[in-house]
């Protein structure tokens, strides 16, 4: 493109410019107009035009005359006194367009008129470039429409492949639910042996039943008091992590825009709405566990319990320390902000006493349950046998049935997913593709999740819906909330290719993704032969005026 | 970003873990990391004796003149200044010396110093805020110089000597009346108070020593003897080291405050003394009722998220308060760049007779009255006393001595795009291809910092950006610019170009020591600042921005600087400490609040002299002081999304325009957090008349470009940037009015209509110019607005042309598309209305003019034009000219004063570009005929739907906006 320069520009220009252009000759009457609509174009028999708006009629002299007279601009189509007209560059060679009247004579040699029919005032020198730009585009669209060939016939093949997957699927489904009746029999027969021999086994200990609970349980008394402190001792400590970091957050000087207190004061908030509403509530339960059920549970109950509860806890103070520590390495030390060092001061008594790869504290290795003890008698040990067998005999029933359960819910789930209006998209179900820039890789499983990878993951949100009518936007939503920001979404813009492949990633706007991606997928499906019909390439259609396109930024 | 420091430099916590503690909610500022008076040691010790004075009844100023040393020669009245209360001091004996400069434009300057000093105090802000050494009046300016018994001196200056300073001895206290009616009072509550200089060894010393006359003790003993009032212990507080949470300041000259009392008799209002987040008429920060409890403090700082209504410091500071009532209008500029701090205080009435009683017999004067008091923590005592007669006197005065608005690069008062961040360049041509798209004007693309590599300034992160140039040569081929961000910390990185040149050169600010390097934390890390007081620093600085050493800049580039308060994160205050050590041995103390403008000054430099463009600058700063009108732009800094700070945009640029600097903005949208549609909307209507306008988003704020909330808010928004774009001629003809005689650009109502008394304490609307009024619409869900119109003329919609008459206040529609804006009756103002793509592709494009007649059927208006972008301007190369419509003739001349040398052969190019339409408003009956010469122009008249007048628009009368004409209609 040619550009002013300041010296040229003094060189060049028209010293009378607004006489030259308001006194337009007659060969440049109706400059700007396109060919089909040069019928409108004729005043009438007193010399009157009347605008094409009809708001005003006006000497046909006004036309073109550099002084904008319809409220539409029609009366200046070959002028900028308007601005808000369409001006018709023919840009032989290449496709006729037609662009903003604003932009007649402003200096720019606009793209869009390649001819440069747009800079006729003597500012700029347009250089008729048609033929160069023409020829570009020419091949351009060769090698798009090569691509939509190639992208047509893939698309096809999905097609097929999806619709041949759903008609699978129905016929799975079919031999599935089939099936189903058997298997039910079958679980339901094993069951009724199963508790035969439990009942006899039961049977047969009965008598003893309470000598045994009271053993198990004075066995295991010493058990739950240790693991029930350590709940406590569990808890008091994720409390005690828990409010550093609240009062990290509400007490940090923003004014540092450190890096390492923001991600901490984010890896909390995430922490915080993974706790969902349960958080609420939580307190209270915690208040409760010296739990008034205590003897309507088996001791092992209360045990595993308790060393469950303390499991989730324990994830927990891990998760917080994390987020401590790793600010207590990365924060600036100079910033003397005082929420921070009071955090880091918690964090650096905290860590003698927590061996982070093991999620525990120093001193406590799992407590071990021991084993009920148990009666050898012969007739014991047959009835033993006996309820063994029953037990794997109904294990394999219930797992048949839970494969054919689960074979359904698969089916059922695929076919439920919108594959779009021909099933393109089967072909791609659960597939993932990556794409590497300079800090992250982005991945998505289409129809699952979208996900940042560096040294750790951050998840961008799950499937969510198509957007638009056209099956060609994907939105992944609800991925892990941004600090400062919204909950993290990408959306999946797609276009014709003859790979699956993504090809840029940009976030324009914080936590928001937009993900290129080229799948023959969305290539039009073109008649066969279409390459063996006319061209569209050489067609001198014209180009319709640029429209909007949708706002993605 | 950040990486960890030695752990072990950590400071040891005494601070208990309070486990559990829930505080409510998170205030926006953080307050308390900002000092208040009485965290301040010099504004505690000065307020304190304000307070000393309150109470005792018979408080008189312990300082006197000598009057028989009093000399006047040659403009400059000298004299000895003693405070009573330590003239026995033998350190002191040398007393302070007075001296007062009449100046040749009616301007007085008063100073005070301290004669002989055991280190000399500094002085140094005349050498940079004052343009050149200025003319004194001669003898033949001042008349009646007079001495009385009482040792009162008096001198009469001023046209028709309607001036007159008196000067009295004992106490000493300096007034200044116009046509005998006291206007301008110095020390005349006797809050003089002067902090010599001594060694901490010397004792407690100065004229803090009330104590010390009521013992008539040897010194020593004093302080076990005497038991001091709270007030008198006050007076000694933290005059050496002084803590601020974890920070100290070394002191090592300590205390050296001085501060007085400015009374502005007669005059209730009185304006000025920016940054604040405040209302335009300056709040009382004293006596009873008063609004505040803290005084007005200038400090340049950075302060996130500011809160508003609150005389907090913030990123600039001016020293300069007009007062104003019907009668009377004045101002003073205290000159000095260290820590200030200001007292307001109001009377209802002016019950002090003692001021009063030497014009006896003269009918009482009615007044109330303002009494301000100016702390400084350190320099000289430096003030100029403006008598106007009228303000725009005054802002002539005032900017002949600290300069005025230099003529901008054209394309900067258009619209400018800004984000933290376009992350690359394929973001910026997205961006800049969506405003084609949408049919939205814009003249420049800017870049926060993440363009860099690593906050490194004067780079590129190559990834993102891998070809600047071609990026910038894509945005000026459609006539757009771009801006890049610099800042004046400097990452500490050997492998840094910059970094390193700075080490060699040893141009950094020094620690206290005055010998190693300070280094604080901003952006990049550990970084150095440069010390632009140093003259090489400022050269090789500028150089900086030359081509070849800028790598990937192009003419199209230019720049913002940013965080030069400058913002230290680690620092007492987010800024850098006062102990350290400028060039020269200065301590930051006495200039911090010039540092930012000095900056900016070696930047303007810097792209002035880039490979001889011939080029005008662009900066913009965040950061600023008297005299920043002569580099370039500021703007308010980091506000927020909300309708509050939407609103306190008026009254801080006003007030910051009417202090000298007529170039700046608010942030359009606010910069942290996401504006609603409707905000963001409403920003733009109102921004379109900042003088700088552009619009600006937090990183962490969602995308907001102009189209991004759909309809109707992007045809909104669109119709608000394309008025702005109209209006440019208007614009650039203020900017060249500015440039001239320091007139701001937006004017508060009080400066157009200086007589009525409704508009003195008016903020919620203000003038463009003289003619246009603007009443932004600051509330959500607004279709109606109150407008007061003010004088006896009309007022013509810009949109509608309906009419409203003054005086008064009337409803108006403020629909959803536009606020009310509206033509005061008498002036003509220039438009260009082919809207384009950018500023740069209408220079060609012919005028509009619209005429508003008013009831006289007259009006005039000014059209300043010339190349937009060189210094060619300055020898003549440009047009002004003046339109005047009386007795149903528009008649077109030259301003230029004929001594100017004729326009070149471009500019008179530009002179024969045509005006294309003639819009005729507040005409009683349609027009019949328009003729030029013999000529008969088209015409075609409306009854405009509202208000009766006829509106007629002359088509094509085939005139010149360079060529005198004489155009009658009937």
């Amino acid at each position: 493109m040619k550009t002013r320069s300041a010296i040229p520009l003094v060189a060049t220009l028209t010293w009378c410019l607004s006489v030259a252009t308001a006194e337009a000759d007659s060969s440049n009457k109706l400059r700007g107009v396109a060919p089909s609509d040069l019928q409108r174009y004729i005043p009438n028999e007193k010399g009157h035009w009347t605008c094409l708006d009809s708001s005003k009629t006006i000497s046909f002299s006004a036309v073109n005359d550099d002084y904008c007279d319809c409220l539409d601009g029609s009366d200046e189509p070959g002028t900028s006194a308007c601005g808000n007209g369409l001006f018709y560059c023919a840009n032989e060679g290449h496709i006729p367009t037609r662009i903003k009247t604003s932009r007649v004579n402003d200096g720019v040699c606009d793209p869009d008129c390649c001819d440069g029919s747009d800079e006729y005032s003597g500012l700029v020198e347009c250089p008729n470039v048609c033929e160069e730009v023409g020829a570009v585009a020419k091949q351009e669209r060769a090698r798009l429409q090569l691509i939509q060939q190639e992208g047509s016939k893939l698309r096809k093949d999905y097609i097929d492949f999806g619709k041949a997957a759903k008609a699978k699927m129905v016929l799975d489904l079919a031999q599935f639910h089939a099936q189903t009746e058997d298997l039910e029999r079958a679980v339901e027969e094993a069951k009724k042996i199963l508790d035969a021999a439990t009942l006899a086994q039961e049977k047969y200990h009965e008598g003893s039943k309470g000598d045994r609970e009271a053993s198990r349980r004075e066995q295991l008394a010493p058990l739950i008091q240790e693991q029930a402190s350590r709940l406590a001792r569990a808890k008091n400590v994720r409390n005690k992590l828990r409010a550093t970091l609240q009062n990290l957050k509400e007490n940090y000087n923003k004014n540092y825009h450190d890096t390492a207190v923001k991600n901490t004061i984010t890896g909390f908030d995430d922490y915080i709405t993974g706790l969902g509403e349960d958080h609420e509530s939580e307190a209270s339960t915690d208040e409760e566990q010296v739990d008034p059920t205590e003897y309507s549970i088996t001791p092992d109950e209360r045990i595993n319990n308790l060393m469950d509860q303390t499991y989730v806890i324990q994830r927990e103070i891990g998760t917080l320390y994390d987020l401590l520590d790793n600010m207590s390495r990365e924060y600036n030390t100079e910033n003397n902000d005082e929420a921070v060092q009071v955090s880091v001061k918690v964090v650096e008594e905290f860590s003698t006493t927590w061996v982070t790869d093991r999620q525990e504290f120093g001193d406590e290795a799992a407590l071990e349950v021991p084993a009920e003890l148990t009666d050898e008698s012969p007739e014991a040990e047959k009835l033993k046998d006996d309820a063994d067998v029953a037990q794997s005999a109904f294990d394999e029933a219930s797992d048949r049935r839970t494969q054919v359960q689960d074979g359904i819910r698969d089916i059922e789930n695929k076919m439920k997913a919108d594959l779009g209006k021909d099933e393109a998209f089967a072909k791609l179900f659960d597939e993932c593709f990556d794409f590497k820039d300079i800090e992250y890789t982005y991945s998505v499983c289409l129809f699952g999740d979208a996900n940042q990878r560096s040294h750790s993951t951050t998840f961008l949100g799950k499937f969510s819906h198509w957007e638009g009518a056209n099956y060609d936007v994907q939105v992944y939503s609800g991925g892990t909330k941004c600090w400062n920001g919204p909950d993290r979404s990408v959306k999946l813009v797609m276009t014709c290719g003859t790979q699956n492949e993504i090809i840029s990633v940009a976030e324009p706007a914080k936590c928001e993704y937009v993900f290129r991606f080229q799948t023959p997928a969305v290539c039009p499906v073109l008649p066969e032969h279409e390459n063996e019909a006319s061209t569209p390439v050489d067609t001198e259609e014209e180009a319709p005026p640029k429209h909007t396109r949708h706002d993605e930024l | 970003m950040a990486h960890a420091k030695s752990r072990s430099k950590k400071t040891i916590l005494r601070s208990v873990l309070a486990l559990g503690l829930v505080l409510g909610c998170v205030n926006a500022v953080k307050r308390e990391d900002f000092k208040t008076c009485s965290q301040s040691g010099f504004c505690t010790r000065n307020r304190a004796y304000a307070d000393m004075a309150k109470e005792d009844p018979k408080w008189a100023s312990p300082f006197q003149l000598n009057p028989s040393s009093l000399r006047l020669k040659e403009g400059i009245l000298t004299g000895d200044l003693f405070n009573t209360q330590e003239s026995q001091q033998p350190a002191s004996s040398a007393g302070l010396g007075f001296e007062l400069h009449l100046l040749d434009n009616d301007v007085v300057r008063v100073r005070v110093n301290e004669r002989d000093p055991i280190h000399p105090r500094y002085d140094g802000v005349q050498d940079t805020v004052l343009i050149k050494p200025y003319g004194f009046a001669t003898e033949a300016n001042i008349e009646r110089l007079q001495k009385d018994d009482n040792g009162i001196l008096t001198i009469q200056y001023g046209p028709n000597n309607r001036n007159t300073v008196r000067i009295s001895s004992a106490p000493f206290k300096v007034e200044f009346l116009v046509n005998g009616v006291p206007t301008v009072l110095l020390n005349n509550d006797g809050l003089l108070r002067f902090e010599r200089l001594r060694n901490k060894d010397d004792g407690v010393l100065g004229e803090n020593k009330l104590v010390d006359q009521a013992s008539e003790e040897g010194e020593g003993e004093i302080e076990t003897q005497v038991e001091k009032s709270p007030l008198e212990l006050k007076l000694e507080e933290n005059s050496w080291e002084e803590r601020f949470k974890e920070f100290t300041d070394s002191k090592p000259r300590g205390p050296e405050s001085f501060g007085m009392d400015i009374t502005f008799s007669g005059i209730n209002h009185v304006y000025g003394i920016p940054e604040h987040a405040t209302s335009l008429s300056l709040k009382a920060t004293r006596g009873t009722g008063a609004p505040y409890s803290e005084p007005y403090r200038l400090y340049n700082l950075d302060v996130f998220e500011y809160e508003i209504d609150n005389p907090m410091a913030l990123y600039g500071s001016i020293p300069f308060m007009l007062g104003h009532s019907k009668n009377n209008t004045a101002a003073v500029f205290w000159m000095n760049a260290a820590e200030t701090w200001i007292d307001v205080e109001k009377s209802a009435t002016d019950n002090n007779s003692g001021l009063l009683s030497w014009i006896k017999g003269k009918k009482p004067v009615q007044a109330a009255s303002t009494k301000t008091h100016w702390i400084s923590e350190s320099g000289v005592l430096d003030v100029f006393v403006f008598l106007g007669p009228t303000q725009r006197d005054i802002f002539r005065q005032y900017s002949s001595l600290v300069g005025t608005t230099v003529m901008p690069q054209a394309f900067s008062i258009a619209y400018h795009q800004c984000r933290w961040n376009y992350n690359t360049q394929q973001d910026v041509a997205e961006v800049d291809a969506g405003f084609d798209e949408h049919d939205i004007p814009y003249d420049v693309l800017w870049l926060d910092i993440e363009h860099t590599n690593g906050k490194r300034y004067f780079t590129w992160d190559e990834a993102k950006f891998p070809n600047p140039a071609d990026m910038q040569q894509g945005l000026a081929n459609k006539g757009r610019k771009m801006v890049t961000i610099i800042d004046p910390h400097i990452k500490m990185d050997s492998g840094y170009h910059v970094s390193q040149q700075g080490a060699d050169l040893d141009v950094y600010i020094k620690n206290k020591d005055g010998t190693s390097n300070f280094d604080g934390w901003c952006w990049p890390g550990s970084s150095q600042w440069i010390d632009f007081y140093n003259p090489k620093a400022r050269d090789w600085w500028a150089s900086l921005f030359k081509y070849e050493t800028y790598v990937g800049s192009t003419k199209s580039l230019f720049t913002w600087n940013d965080m030069n308060e400058p913002s230290v994160f680690t620092g007492p205050e987010i800024t850098i400490p006062k102990d350290v050590i400028h060039y020269g041995n200065v301590e930051h103390r006495n200039v911090h609040n010039l540092y930012g403008t000095m900056f900016h000054s070696a930047t303007a430099q810097g792209l002035t002299e880039r490979n001889e463009t011939n080029q005008r600058p662009f900066v913009l700063s965040r950061a600023f002081f008297a005299g920043t009108q002569r580099y370039g732009a500021i703007w308010t800094g980091d506000n927020v999304a909300s309708w509050e700070h939407l609103e306190i945009a008026s009254p801080m640029l006003l007030t910051i325009g009417l202090s000298g600097v007529a170039f700046s903005g608010a942030d359009v949208g606010g910069f942290f957090g996401n504006p609603e549609p409707e905000l963001l909307t409403r920003w733009y209507q109102a921004g379109i008349y900042y003088p700088f306008f552009r619009a600006h988003a937090h990183l962490d704020s969602k995308r907001r470009e102009p189209w991004l909330f759909g309809e109707p808010y992007t045809s909104q928004i669109r119709e608000a940037i394309r008025t702005r774009y109209a209006y440019l001629p208007l614009w650039y003809t203020l900017f060249h009015e500015a440039s001239i005689d320091g007139m701001p650009i937006i004017r508060p109502m009080f400066t157009v209509f200086p007589e009525d008394e409704a508009v003195f304490g008016m903020d919620d609307q203000y003038m463009v110019g003289d003619a246009l009024l603007v009443k932004p619409v600051v509330k959500p869900g607004v279709t109606q607005s109150t407008v007061y119109f003010a004088g006896t003329e009309k007022w013509f919609d810009i949109k509608s042309f309906s009419v409203q008459q003054g005086p008064g206040a009337k409803e108006v529609d403020s629909p959803a598309d536009r606020i009310p804006v509206y033509q005061r009756a008498g002036t003509i103002v220039p438009k260009r209305e082919r809207i384009r793509r950018s500023s740069k592709a209408m220079e060609n494009d012919p005028f509009t003019l619209v005429i508003a007649l008013d009831s006289k059927g007259e009006a005039s208006g000014k059209l300043y034009l010339d190349d937009g972008e060189t210094f060619n301007y300055q020898h003549g190369d440009y047009i002004l000219r003046e339109f005047k419509v009386s007795t149903g003739t528009l008649s077109s001349r030259s301003l230029k004063p004929t001594t100017e040398p004729e326009a070149s052969d471009f500019m008179q190019h530009k002179a024969g570009l045509r005006i294309e339409r003639i819009v005729v408003l507040g005409l009683a009956a349609p027009l019949k005929q328009v003729r030029v010469a013999d000529r008969e122009i088209e015409v075609g008249c409306a009854q405009a739907a509202q208000g009766g007048h006829y509106v007629c628009t002359v088509k094509e009368p085939r005139v010149n906006i360079g060529k005198d004409f004489d155009l009658s209609f009937v």
